[in-house]
């Protein structure tokens, strides 16, 4: 019989005997950890668990019976188109938020870092979107593209482009991207201010010494800004990544998944499930599908970065 | 508590009437239609329902009725208080036995108004294309002949109703061909949305979109597609026709109270009809009563004083709408008004609610109909398909 080389070493380790002001510590600090323990008990795990039985079970919301049905709101999730191709949009809105949110508030934060005044002005004028409600910039952006009293038609029919206006949030072929850049415009400060806080974090000799080796912008970026922002890339991209894939007020407000079914997001489509339809257990099945998939997402995303690292 | 926003200052006034002439004080609750059906969930949840509240939808109410949140008042609905109801309205708003499974028959809620679903025209605009909107158009062809007169003036097309609406617009239409029986089997799933009659009665909207008389080419979608539909004709009145229920001349009365160049009329019959075309309309708002409330006795008194004559008459003088009480007569009502209230004797009896499946469907498809995305079989299908899924 073999010994696992670590059981004997475990075994040969004297018991350390903790002072009676160290075990008093440790329970202080788990006295200060309990509330935050209930409420992530209480708001996170509880309603967690309760969506999970919830999507084996038949809820209308009013009900008090809530039966248990097997797996047929699965089967009910399954076999609906709408959920599935909001599904198809969502990862549009992935791709987008990933790729032009980073993009567009990692040159924000550049051009912003190397002006010498202005800087509160600018850093508050890119968060200013973030600060308001969904709903406010829902209606506003409703405002501005109305077809007909819209700014941004007048706008453009003023400047002599009529032939540009364009009925952009119940055209088939623009309501999607229009609602994808109310999204961006909407969330890009966040990743500006991380990557704006992560650029003057970048240590000046490093720029320095790059200069020495005869590093000029381009080189200088890629060699010593970009591997230094990784960290601050890896929270943002995972952040917005998510913020995209769960997004709901802009679309909501906006369009309402409409024309047709044309910028459904299956957030929207498990509210809807749920308040409009009726149907708690089949939008619980979603929800659990849906979020399944987004920590999948996020695992990968962090192995991802890791393995970059 | 109060669902409507158009109508909370006539309940506010009422009640204060209510007080001074009985001494009983309600408190009105007004959240607002978008927050309502969330508020009334959570007040059910946690079992503190209010003892009056606004009715919603018939497949909104059903699992309030089934949990026993609203009160049978059949029995109740005798002598005076009866009286206080049209025929029609007491129709509509009676449950009959197996339309809903799990749920008895009867009258779980009162209603001081009644609705009808049709077109509301703007008459200057009309006007300055050479038609008189106060002479209805003999048929859809007529109409639509209109509408291209209009669309001419306006450059921008003449009609436009919210994709929400549909239904109801599907539902009115295909009533040139179809029964109340017809119909109401196929609300019920029992007959095919593929029949003929739907078929043309959504032909309509194809032909609207081929004459090129829809403002903008598209029907608005969303929560505020209505009141996206409801700005354009009362407020920035860029759009000269529009779909919609009389409770829209509340919102005129509260939006844009300087606004009443207009009139309202069903939509014109089809020329190849078969059958003297209804519309889509039922019972407007109303209450029901808690049964479980701790003041039941007062609750059904308040409510059944709000459904009397005086208190109509306040409802129809501030919000404009048509009262549910026959002793209110046609020359109490708004000018507005008239061409919908001519429309209540002609309400489909359809006791089967629309599948929320279908209606979903169908709101969706027809935006794709109008954007020429599917076609008016492809839409039926979907309806078909949806229908059944969740039979």
């Amino acid at each position: 019989m073999t010994t696992h080389p670590l059981e004997g070493v475990a075994a040969s380790r004297p018991r350390v005997r903790r002072s009676p002001i160290a075990r008093r510590r440790e329970l202080m600090a788990w006295c200060f950890l309990l509330p935050a323990i209930a409420l992530l008990a209480v708001f996170t795990l509880v309603p967690f668990v309760q969506a999970i039985v919830l999507s084996f079970q038949q809820w209308d919301g009013v009900s008090t019976s809530t039966p248990f049905v097997g797996l047929s709101n699965y089967r009910f999730v399954l076999h609906d188109t709408v959920f599935w191709s909001s599904l198809r949009n969502v990862l549009i809105f992935g791709v987008v938020g990933f790729v032009l949110g980073n993009a567009i508030s990692l040159g924000m934060a550049v051009a912003v870092n190397r002006v010498r005044r202005g800087k509160a002005f600018f850093r508050t004028a890119f968060y200013l979107p973030g600060v308001f409600s969904v709903v406010v910039i829902g209606m506003m952006f409703s405002w501005l593209l109305a077809p007909n009293a819209g700014i941004l038609n007048r706008l453009l029919g003023a400047v002599g482009a009529s032939g540009l206006q364009h009925n952009w949030l119940e055209d088939p072929g623009t309501a999607l991207p229009t609602v994808a850049a109310v999204f961006l415009w909407y969330h890009w400060g966040f990743g500006f201010i991380l990557y704006l806080a992560g650029l003057q974090d970048v240590p000046v000799e490093l720029y320095e010494a790059a200069s020495l080796d005869g590093a000029r912008g381009w080189a200088k970026f890629r060699y010593v800004t970009w591997p230094e922002l990784l960290p601050v890339t890896a929270i943002v991209s995972l952040l917005t990544l998510l913020g995209a894939l769960q997004v709901f007020g802009t679309v909501q407000v906006l369009t309402n998944g409409g024309p047709g079914n044309h910028t459904m997001v299956p957030t929207l489509r498990i509210y809807q499930e749920a308040f409009t339809n009726q149907r708690f257990g089949s939008a619980a099945a979603m929800s659990v599908i849906f979020g399944g998939a987004l920590v999948l997402l996020a695992m990968l995303q962090l192995w991802l970065s890791r393995r970059r690292k | 508590m109060n669902q409507s926003r158009g109508q909370a200052k006539a309940l506010d006034k009422l009640v204060e009437t209510y007080h001074k002439q009985t001494g009983v004080r309600v408190t009105v609750d007004s959240p607002g239609p978008t927050n309502f059906p969330a508020k009334l969930q959570a007040k059910s949840q946690s079992g503190d329902m209010p003892d009056v509240y606004s009715t919603l939808t018939l497949p909104e109410m059903i699992p309030y009725y089934k949990a026993g949140w609203a009160m049978n008042l059949q029995p109740k609905l005798t002598g005076d208080w009866k009286d206080n109801f049209s025929p029609i309205a007491l129709d509509l708003t009676t449950l009959k036995a197996g339309t809903v499974n799990g749920l008895d028959a009867g009258i779980y809620s009162a209603h001081w108004e009644i609705q009808t679903m049709g077109l509301m025209l703007n008459t200057k605009t009309f006007e300055s294309a050479g038609i008189d909107p106060k002479a209805p158009p003999a048929t859809t062809a007529a109409w639509i002949e209109q509408l291209k007169k209009v669309s001419g003036k306006t450059g921008n097309g003449a009609f436009l109703m919210a994709a929400s609406l549909a239904d109801r617009f599907l539902l009115s239409h295909a009533s040139n061909w179809l029964t109340d029986a017809e119909i109401d089997a196929t609300l019920a799933g029992k007959a095919s949305w593929k029949a003929d009659g739907w078929r043309k009665g959504l032909q309509l909207l194809a032909d609207l979109r081929d004459a090129g008389v829809i403002v903008n080419k598209a029907l608005p979608g969303g929560d505020g597609d209505n009141p996206t539909v409801e700005k354009g004709f009362f407020n920035v009145q860029d759009t000269p026709a529009i779909f919609d229920a009389s409770v829209a001349i509340g919102v005129a009365r509260a939006t844009a109270p300087d606004f009443t160049d207009y009139v309202s009329m069903g939509i014109p019959k089809a020329a190849d009809g078969m059958r003297k075309p209804r519309v889509y309309g039922g019972v407007g708002k109303g209450a029901c009563i808690n049964p479980k409330g701790k003041n039941v006795d007062a609750a059904v008194k308040f409510v059944q004083w709000l459904t009397e004559p005086e208190q109509a008459k306040v409802f129809v003088d501030m919000v404009g709408l048509i009262p549910a009480n026959p002793k209110v007569t046609a020359a109490d009502l708004p000018s507005q008004v008239a061409g919908f209230a001519s429309l209540v004797n002609a309400i489909e009896i359809t006791p089967s609610p629309l599948n929320t499946d279908a209606r979903t469907a169908l709101v969706s498809g027809v935006q794709s109909l109008v954007l020429k995305e599917k076609t008016v079989d492809q839409v039926l299908d979907d309806l078909e398909t949806a229908q059944k899924r969740t039979k």
